[in-house]
């Protein structure tokens, strides 16, 4: 308490510069005053009297100081006035000041626009309290695989566990909203009402429902989410009360959350979730996504150990439905964030954080230049009585300084470089990142500015700061203010500097080349199908008018035969997946008379497609037969299957005539053994899977599916005809919304956002360190012309001829080129292999990467060295024998 | 200058090589505690007190003394303000403050128990551990 007082007091006064040195001398003055009467008492004559007490006060000079220092913030008052001498002594020399602020801004900017994104899309995507005591709990198979869960095993999950102070459940439901503009598909979140309480989540408007909502007949409420309600309704704020209608019914607008709360990202709105007694007691309907907030003191093992008890006497009690089944529990950001994200962005976080280092020895370099011009200040300073950790203080304030205004302009810059990041993400690709739309420089950004900028002066300045203390006084100030040749020592430093950045910059430029190369191979991966030619858009039908097969069926053939007809398309066809979509859905299957071998997972990727399907995507089939028109719902079910299914499960054997059914062990009765009629050439579905899935064809014809994309070929732009067939569409059934309206080289441009960005970002990254590394070298030439340019008068008097001059400048940049070089490759092929590892696709042995990268890297060092080399050629030996 | 006198605070490095440390603070509480016995005071009348209660065997240096009294100023232990000296000139006076009276309360308890603790160990005789 009373240290704080003091400081307080103490900054007052430094603040308020109050000064009390005429107090000080007053009473100095009495005291003297006062002691020379007691010594005149004692007997001593006048003079003498006065002269001890002036001995006794010892040197007024030290009292005053003392009496200072203990006034104000002695530490405070001095680093301000650092501060003062460093900004006159940038301002002083204006090229390098600039020069430094800007290679900081754009190396602490693009640190900042990362940071930012990384700090909102991974490190804090909602702004749940606690988010690290929120899990996920999810089905798992014994054999491998997650699922969702029955409503039954919650609620005994919810009666049984001890280690959640809250469970909650929710499903996903594909709506179409009407009454607010076009019919539009939407996806709602149908929770409990514990579900808010799990995440704490508090609305931005109204309130969220609670348990008096899973009555059913009270559940008629629906939360927007933060989006939905800017988009949909354009943020209106007496949007409390509104009737919305979804599914034919409606619901009254009770609450919106707020921007930093949108869980599941997909959720356009949440409704309360009523389940009937049937749905509660089921055990079979794995539908259910549970989350749960951890009790204080239990981790996500403990959780997670209890939660495997507790399924383990459940397999026993429920044989039928939970054998061979346990529980996964995990924090939430992790299912958040997937597995990619987070890598992507310690990757670009990394790389970044690279950059940096070099814009460090770049300003390390220039400051270096500066140095030999300062050694007389720095030598007068200390000949004067400055220690030098004084000296070097008032060095590393400099560069401080000039670390925080970089980081000034870096917030600018990475506000610049954040608005570029954000309008080019595809908002369909947005959507399913969580926290993406809270992305901002806030405070955390800030502070994170802040500390780097101090760091980053502090490391660029320290090398240089070290060599200016090692000023030879005497030869120094001997010299006076003739500015002088730097030190040998002080050459190999810069040269070491320049060998780092070209060395860094090798680095990250192959690194870059070699996402950029993988990412334009896997853009192109599915050029075969002519992705710019095919258009494709995604139809959900409501359960409710289109529940049974028959009025499916109907649609499908309808709506084909209408797009068919419309003039500039070609084809038009069906499927669940295009080729390297990611978008199929895998299911066990059972071969009929086969025994199921304990432990293999025995799955397919399972695909309703249309007929013309196989030719048009040029998948054609290989054997057997394609789908035709004499299957359709009354007729026996066929399947046809891809080439790998038959390598894998009937090697050596005819697959045509055999039966198989979906959903293995847990299909119910109702799904149909399928015929096996045909066998279609492989096809890719997936860019990611490292182990490509069989496929199970089946016809929409046949089995008519409830959501299904369209691929309509067309002669020329596939977006003209997009408004013909959204309206061929409409004239069917006005309330059937078309989404994701897009080619399909958009949506593998879309699949690939994440890798485009890393790629763009990288790429970004290297060729600023190229521009770094080049002005590097460039400036170790030209100061080292700059001092022989003497020498090199000589030489041309002597007789060399200036290309011999010009050589031997070139040579000696072509030596540090080489250096840089040779480090940079071997860290190259480090990282090469790093990001091998990370990113699928990215392959680290490209020769021709490395070889073209070097050279491209060789001949921009020799450019910027090439300058300072002419001008050594051009040296006037008259004028450079005349000087001195 | 007596070479019995020890001197209290910081002085010239010179003079203390030869003569013992005086424990940091001490002066602080000799000036509370003067303030507290004899009232309102002035720097020298500080100096000067400390010196007689010393029996002269202690020196005040004055240029730790006045940076003391602003500290202790800071710190909201004493206050000061001006007043007339004994020659009827302008000097300054120093007392307690409220919260000066606590601190040499809590301040005097805490030197008795160090120096009691310290009596003990002056005291141990090897035959009383064994």
């Amino acid at each position: 308490m009373r240290f704080l007082r003091r400081f307080l007091m103490r900054l007052m006064n430094l603040v308020t510069r109050r000064n009390n040195d005429k107090r000080l001398r007053e009473e100095m003055e009495e005291h003297i005053a006062l002691e020379t009467q007691e010594n005149v008492r004692r007997g001593m004559s006048t003079t003498e009297a006065r002269r001890q007490a002036l001995l006794k006060l010892g040197t007024v000079e030290v009292v005053r100081e003392r009496y200072h220092a203990e006034q104000t913030l002695p530490l405070v008052e001095s680093l301000l006035g650092d501060l003062r001498y460093a900004m006159r002594q940038l301002v002083k020399s204006p090229g390098f000041t600039i020069a430094a602020i800007v290679t900081f801004t754009v190396g602490i900017g693009t640190n900042a626009a990362i940071f930012s994104s990384m700090d909102a899309v991974v490190l804090r995507p909602l702004a749940v309290p606690r988010l690290d005591r929120v899990v996920t709990i999810s089905e798992e198979r014994v054999r491998g695989g997650y699922a969702q869960t029955t409503l039954a095993n919650y609620e005994d999950w919810l009666r049984s566990s001890s280690s959640f102070e809250e469970l909650a459940v929710r499903k996903e439901a594909d709506m179409t909203l009407m009454g607010a503009g076009d019919a539009a598909h939407i996806e709602a979140a149908i929770t409990s009402p514990s579900f808010f309480t799990v995440l704490r989540a508090a609305t931005l408007l109204g309130r969220v429902y609670g348990p008096e909502a899973s009555q059913p007949g009270q559940d008629a409420v629906a939360v927007l989410n933060y989006d939905f309600w800017q988009q949909r309704f354009g943020g209106d704020s007496s949007i409390l009360g509104r009737k919305i209608e979804l599914d034919q019914r409606t619901y009254t607008v009770i609450g919106v959350m707020p921007k930093s709360m949108q869980y599941p990202s997909t959720a356009d709105v949440y409704l309360p979730f009523a389940p009937t007694p049937e749905q509660l007691a089921d055990r079979t309907k794995r539908d259910y996504l549970v989350t749960g907030r951890l009790r204080d003191g239990v981790s996500t093992q403990q959780a997670q150990a209890e939660m495997r008890t507790i399924a383990a006497h459940m397999a026993e009690a429920y044989p039928k439905t939970n054998q061979g089944w346990t529980v996964h529990v995990e924090p939430l950001l992790d299912g958040i964030n997937g597995p990619y994200t987070p890598e992507y962005y310690r990757l670009l976080m990394g790389a970044t954080l690279f950059l940096l280092l070099i814009v460090c020895a770049n300003v390390a370099n220039l400051q270096l230049a500066r140095g030999v011009a300062r050694r007389p200040e720095i030598a007068m300073r200390m000949a004067l009585g400055a220690s030098r950790w004084r000296i070097l203080r008032q060095l590393l304030t400099e560069n401080i300084l000039l670390g925080l205004a970089g980081a000034a302009g870096g917030l600018a810059f990475g506000a610049f470089f954040l608005h570029l990041t954000l309008i080019t993400m595809p908002e369909r690709v947005a959507r399913y990142m969580s926290g993406w739309s809270n992305i901002s420089l806030n405070g955390r950004v800030l502070l994170f500015s802040l500390l780097i900028a101090g760091l980053a002066g502090i490391v660029a300045g320290m090398a240089p700061a070290a060599e200016a203390l090692r000023v030879n006084l005497v030869n120094q100030l001997k010299a006076g203010s003739r500015s002088s040749v730097g030190s040998g020592r002080m050459h190999r430093l810069r040269n070491i500097f320049a060998v780092a950045q070209i060395s860094l910059a090798v680095a990250l430029v192959i690194g870059a080349a070699l996402i950029s190369k993988g990412m334009n191979a896997w853009l192109h991966v599915a050029d075969f199908y002519q992705p710019g030619s095919i258009l494709t858009f995604n139809i959900d039908l409501p359960e409710s008018r289109y529940g049974t097969a028959q009025k499916r069926a109907q649609w499908y053939a309808a709506s084909l035969s209408r797009l068919r007809a419309l003039p500039g398309v070609t084809h038009a066809e069906l499927t669940s997946a295009l080729p390297y979509d990611d978008n199929g859905w895998v299911r066990d299957v059972e071969i009929e008379n086969r025994s199921v071998v304990p432990g293999k997972l025995q799955s397919a990727l399972y695909l309703p497609v249309s007929s013309g399907y196989f030719d048009t995507l040029r998948a054609p089939v290989v054997a057997g037969r394609g789908f035709n028109q004499e299957d359709s719902l009354g007729s026996m079910p066929v399947a046809i299957v891809s080439e790998r299914f038959v390598a894998q499960h009937f090697p050596g054997e005819n697959p045509l005539g055999h039966r198989i059914r979906m959903g293995g062990h847990d299909s119910n009765e109702n799904e149909p053994w399928l015929t096996i009629v045909g066998v279609a050439k492989e096809t890719n579905y997936s860019l990611w899977d490292p182990i490509p899935h069989t496929a199970v064809y089946v016809d929409t014809g046949q089995i008519p599916p409830l959501s299904i994309k369209y691929a309509l070929t067309t002669g020329g732009n596939p977006l003209s005809v997009a408004q013909a067939a959204r309206r061929a569409l409409a004239d069917l059934d006005p309330a059937i919304p078309l989404n994701t309206v897009e080619t399909y080289a958009q949506l593998m441009h879309d699949n690939l956002i994440g890798l485009i960005y890393v790629a763009a970002l990288l790429g970004f990254d290297a060729a600023f360190a190229l521009l770094l590394a080049a002005i590097g070298i460039f400036g170790v030439m030209a100061n080292l012309v700059g001092e022989r340019t003497r020498e090199f008068g000589v030489r041309l008097a002597m007789g060399a001829r200036r290309e011999d001059v010009l050589h031997m400048v070139l040579r000696r940049a072509g030596q540090l080129t080489a250096i840089g070089l040779s480090i940079g490759l071997v860290l190259a092929f480090a990282l090469a292999h790093g990001l091998a590892s990370l990113l699928r696709g990215v392959r680290p042995g490209e020769p021709m990467v490395f070889a073209v990268m070097a050279l491209a890297i060789m001949v921009v060092a020799l450019a910027a060295s090439w300058i300072p080399a002419w001008r050594a050629g051009r040296v006037d030996p008259m004028v450079a024998l005349r000087e001195d | 200058m007596n070479s019995a006198i020890i001197p209290v605070g910081i002085q010239k490095v010179e003079k203390m090589k030869k003569k013992p440390d005086v424990q940091q603070g001490t002066l602080a509480l000799m000036v509370l505690k003067t303030l507290e016995v004899l009232g309102p005071l002035h720097g020298y009348g500080i100096a000067r007190r400390i010196e007689q209660i010393s029996g002269d065997l202690l020196e005040v240096n004055q240029g730790t003394l006045y940076p003391i009294l602003l500290k202790l100023e800071h710190e909201g232990v004493i206050e000061s303000e001006w007043g007339a000296s004994e020659n009827n000139r302008r000097a300054r006076f120093y007392r307690l403050s409220r919260a000066g009276h606590k601190r040499v309360e809590s301040e005097t308890r805490e030197w008795e128990r160090t120096t009691a603790i310290i009596a003990q160990f002056f005291n141990i005789k090897a035959e009383e551990l064994s």
